[in-house]
C-alpha cells in the first residue's frame, strides 16, 4: 500500500512539473535529414551551434523513404536533406519546397564503388565480374532505395543486367543492409556509395569502378515552405554549402568538387574523383593494417574515420 | 500440483524442447558477446554515451508508465467491475493498440498533434510535441496505456468481489473500498503488470521511427539507437547496446516473477 501511495505522490508531482515546464526561448531548427548523413551532419551541428549559440539544430533522422509521408502529415520542419535528389524532387513536386536550385544547392556527391567481404573471396575486379556464375550479388530494391535504381542503371549500361539479376541473392530495402551483408559475408559483392562504404573499412574491400560505370549522385538540401525559422535555416544552409561545410562532408568520404563532369545519366566522364577513390582504398588498408601510415598524403581527409575505426575491433566512436 | 516428470518419453521430450529453446537463446547472446570481444565490451560499456542512452530509456519509460498507470488502474477497475453501456465495445477498442502494429500508432499520432488544440498550443506557447522527448513520451504512453488497462483488468478480475461486498455492507464508500480493500489485494498483480508495461515502453521503436525521428542524445532510446547505429555501420555499438537491452529485459522479467509470481497476466 505504501508503495502505491508513494507512487501516487510522485506521479502528481511529476505531472505538475511536466505541465509547468515550458520549452525555453531558444530557436530550434527542425532538420529532416537522411540517416546516412548522420555522421557529417552531427559534425556540422557541432561547429554551427558553437558559432550561433542562440540557434539549436534539432535533427529528425529517418530513412529517406519516410520523409514525404511525415512532411505531408505534419507540415513541420525547416530544412530537408534526404539521401538522394529523387526524394527532394518528390517534395518539390508536392509544393513543399519552392526555391530549390539543382545547380547550387548541392553540398556534396555520392560516388559508387564496389565492395566485397574482407579478402575478396570471389576475386571481383570490375563490373563485369558481377555476371560470373556463382557470385552472390546484393542488389537494392529500386522501389525503396536509390542505390537499387543505380544498380539497374549500371548493369544495364554494361549489358549484363539479366545475368546479374540471376546472381542476386538479396534485395535490400536500404543501403546499410548491403554494407552489413557484405561485412557479415552474406554476399560476395555489391555496389554502394562511398560515404556508406567508409563505415565498414575493417570488414570490406573497396574496389573503385572504372569511369564509364562510376555514378555521381547529388546530395541536395533545401528549405521547406512552412519553415518556422527561415532566416536561421538559411544561415545553416549557407554554412553547409560553404567551403567549410563541404570540407566536413569530405572527411566522411563524400565527393565535394562541385564541377565533376558527368553524362546525362549521371555517370562520370573523367578522373576528377580518382584521387578520392585512392584515399578510400588506402583508408581501408590503414584500418586493417596497423603498420600502414595514416598521413594526409595517403588517406586525404579520411583520418577521422580511420582513427575512429582503429580504436575498437567493432566500430563505434 | 506438478506432475512427476519421471517415466515416459512425452515429459522428457517436452523438457528437452524447453532446454533446446534455452540453449538457442544462450547461444544467441554468447555468440554476439564473443563477436564483440572483451576489449570492446569494456570500451563500449565504459562510454558515457551508452549510459546516457540507458538513463534516457529508463526515465522516459518510467514517466510514460506512470501516466499509463494513472489511466490504466481506474480503467482496468471499471472494465473488471462495473456494468455500463457499450462495455464490450470499449473493451474491444482498448485491446486494439495491443494487436495493431505500433507503426500505425506512430502514423496516426500525426493526426492529433497537427490539429486543435495541439497546433494552437505549439504556436502560442512554443511547447512542441513531436520531435523531442515529449514526442517519445507520447508514443510510449499511447502504445502502453491500453496495454496497461488490459493487464490491470486481469489483476482486478482475480480478486473475488465478496470482499468489496463486505466492505460496502460495513458502510465504506466505493472510493474507500477501492483504496483500502481492492488496491492492497491487487498490489502484486499491479506491480507485476507495471513492470511488463515498463518493459514494453522501453522496447518501443516503430512508432518513434515514424512520429519522432532521432535526435541523438534526446530522443534515441536504446532500441532506436540500435537501429540508428546499425544504419551507421557501428556494429560495436549495436552489439553492446543489444546486450544491455537483453540484460535490462532479464532484470525486468525476473523482478516481475519474484514480485508478482501469482499474477495471471503471464
Amino acid at each position: 500500500m505504501k508503495i502505491i501511495k508513494n507512487l501516487a505522490v510522485f506521479l502528481v508531482m511529476f505531472s505538475v512539473f511536466w505541465v509547468t515546464h515550458v520549452y525555453g526561448g531558444e530557436k530550434s531548427i527542425l532538420f529532416h535529414a537522411g540517416l546516412g548523413q548522420r555522421s557529417s551532419l552531427n559534425d556540422i551541428k557541432k561547429v554551427f551551434e558553437k558559432r550561433n549559440p542562440d540557434i539549436k539544430v534539432n535533427f529528425s533522422y529517418k530513412g529517406s523513404g519516410y520523409f514525404i509521408a511525415d512532411i505531408t502529415r505534419s507540415k513541420q520542419g525547416d530544412l530537408f536533406m534526404p539521401g538522394e535528389e529523387f526524394y527532394l524532387l518528390q517534395a518539390v513536386e508536392r509544393g513543399f519546397l519552392t526555391d530549390y536550385n539543382p545547380k547550387t544547392d548541392i553540398p556534396a556527391y555520392f560516388v559508387t564503388v564496389i565492395v566485397t567481404p574482407r579478402g575478396n573471396p570471389k576475386n571481383i575486379k570490375s563490373i563485369e565480374d558481377f555476371a560470373r556464375p556463382g557470385v552472390r550479388v546484393g542488389l537494392g530494391n529500386p522501389k525503396s532505395c536509390a542505390i537499387g535504381i543505380w544498380h539497374q542503371k549500371t548493369f544495364e549500361k554494361a549489358g549484363i543486367w539479366d545475368k546479374v539479376k540471376e546472381n542476386a541473392t538479396m534485395s535490400a530495402k536500404c543501403i546499410p543492409e548491403l554494407g552489413n551483408a557484405c561485412q557479415h559475408r552474406a554476399i560476395d559483392a555489391t555496389i554502394i556509395w562511398t560515404p556508406t562504404a567508409v563505415l565498414y573499412l575493417r570488414d570490406v574491400e573497396i574496389i573503385p569502378i572504372e569511369h564509364k560505370y562510376r555514378g555521381i549522385i547529388k546530395l541536395p538540401v533545401g528549405i521547406l515552405k512552412f519553415a518556422r525559422y527561415r532566416d536561421e535555416a538559411q544561415k545553416l544552409m549557407d554554412f553547409i554549402l560553404s567551403e567549410e561545410g563541404r570540407a566536413i562532408f569530405h572527411t566522411h568520404a563524400y565527393a565535394v568538387n562541385p564541377n565533376i563532369p558527368v553524362d546525362k545519366q549521371g555517370f562520370c566522364l573523367d578522373g576528377t574523383t580518382d584521387q578520392d577513390m585512392e584515399y578510400l582504398v588506402n583508408a581501408a588498408k590503414a584500418v586493417k593494417d596497423k603498420s600502414f601510415p595514416v598521413t594526409k598524403e595517403i588517406i586525404g581527409d579520411l583520418s577521422g574515420e580511420v582513427l575512429r575505426q582503429k580504436k575498437t575491433t567493432r566500430a563505434g566512436d | 500440483m506438478a506432475l512427476k516428470s519421471r517415466g515416459g518419453w512425452w515429459p522428457a521430450l517436452c523438457i528437452g524442447i524447453t532446454f533446446i529453446v534455452l540453449a538457442v537463446y544462450l547461444l544467441l547472446v554468447a555468440s554476439n558477446w564473443i563477436y564483440l570481444g572483451w576489449h570492446d565490451t569494456v570500451y563500449f560499456f565504459s562510454k558515457s554515451r551508452m549510459w546516457a542512452r540507458f538513463w534516457l530509456t529508463v526515465w522516459t519509460s518510467t514517466v510514460s508508465t506512470s501516466f499509463s498507470l494513472l489511466i490504466g488502474i481506474p480503467a482496468g477497475y471499471a472494465l473488471s467491475r462495473f456494468r455500463f453501456p457499450c462495455r464490450y465495445i470499449i473493451a474491444t477498442v482498448i485491446d486494439l493498440p495491443i494487436v495493431v502494429a505500433p507503426a500505425v500508432i506512430g502514423a496516426f499520432l500525426f493526426g492529433i498533434t497537427t490539429r486543435f488544440p495541439f497546433d494552437w498550443i505549439s504556436e502560442h506557447y512554443s511547447i512542441y510535441i513531436g520531435r523531442n522527448v515529449y514526442g517519445v513520451l507520447l508514443v510510449q504512453f499511447t502504445v502502453t496505456a491500453a496495454f496497461c488497462a488490459r493487464l490491470m483488468k486481469a489483476s482486478f478480475d482475480m480478486i473475488p468481489t465478496r470482499f468489496e461486498a463486505v466492505s460496502h455492507s460495513l458502510g465504506a464508500s466505493p472510493f474507500r473500498t477501492f483504496f483500502k480493500v481492492v488496491l492492497p489485494m491487487a498490489k502484486n498483480g499491479i506491480i507485476a503488470s507495471m513492470i511488463v508495461v515498463w518493459a514494453r515502453a522501453a522496447a518501443e521503436w516503430e512508432g518513434l521511427m515514424l512520429f519522432v525521428g532521432a535526435t541523438e542524445g534526446k530522443t534515441d532510446i536504446l532500441p532506436f539507437a540500435i537501429y540508428l547505429d546499425w544504419n551507421g555501420g557501428m556494429m560495436g555499438w549495436v552489439t553492446s547496446m543489444s546486450i544491455l537491452s537483453i540484460l535490462m529485459a532479464i532484470s525486468a522479467v525476473s523482478a516481475m516473477k519474484i514480485i508478482g509470481g501469482k499474477s495471471n497476466a503471464w
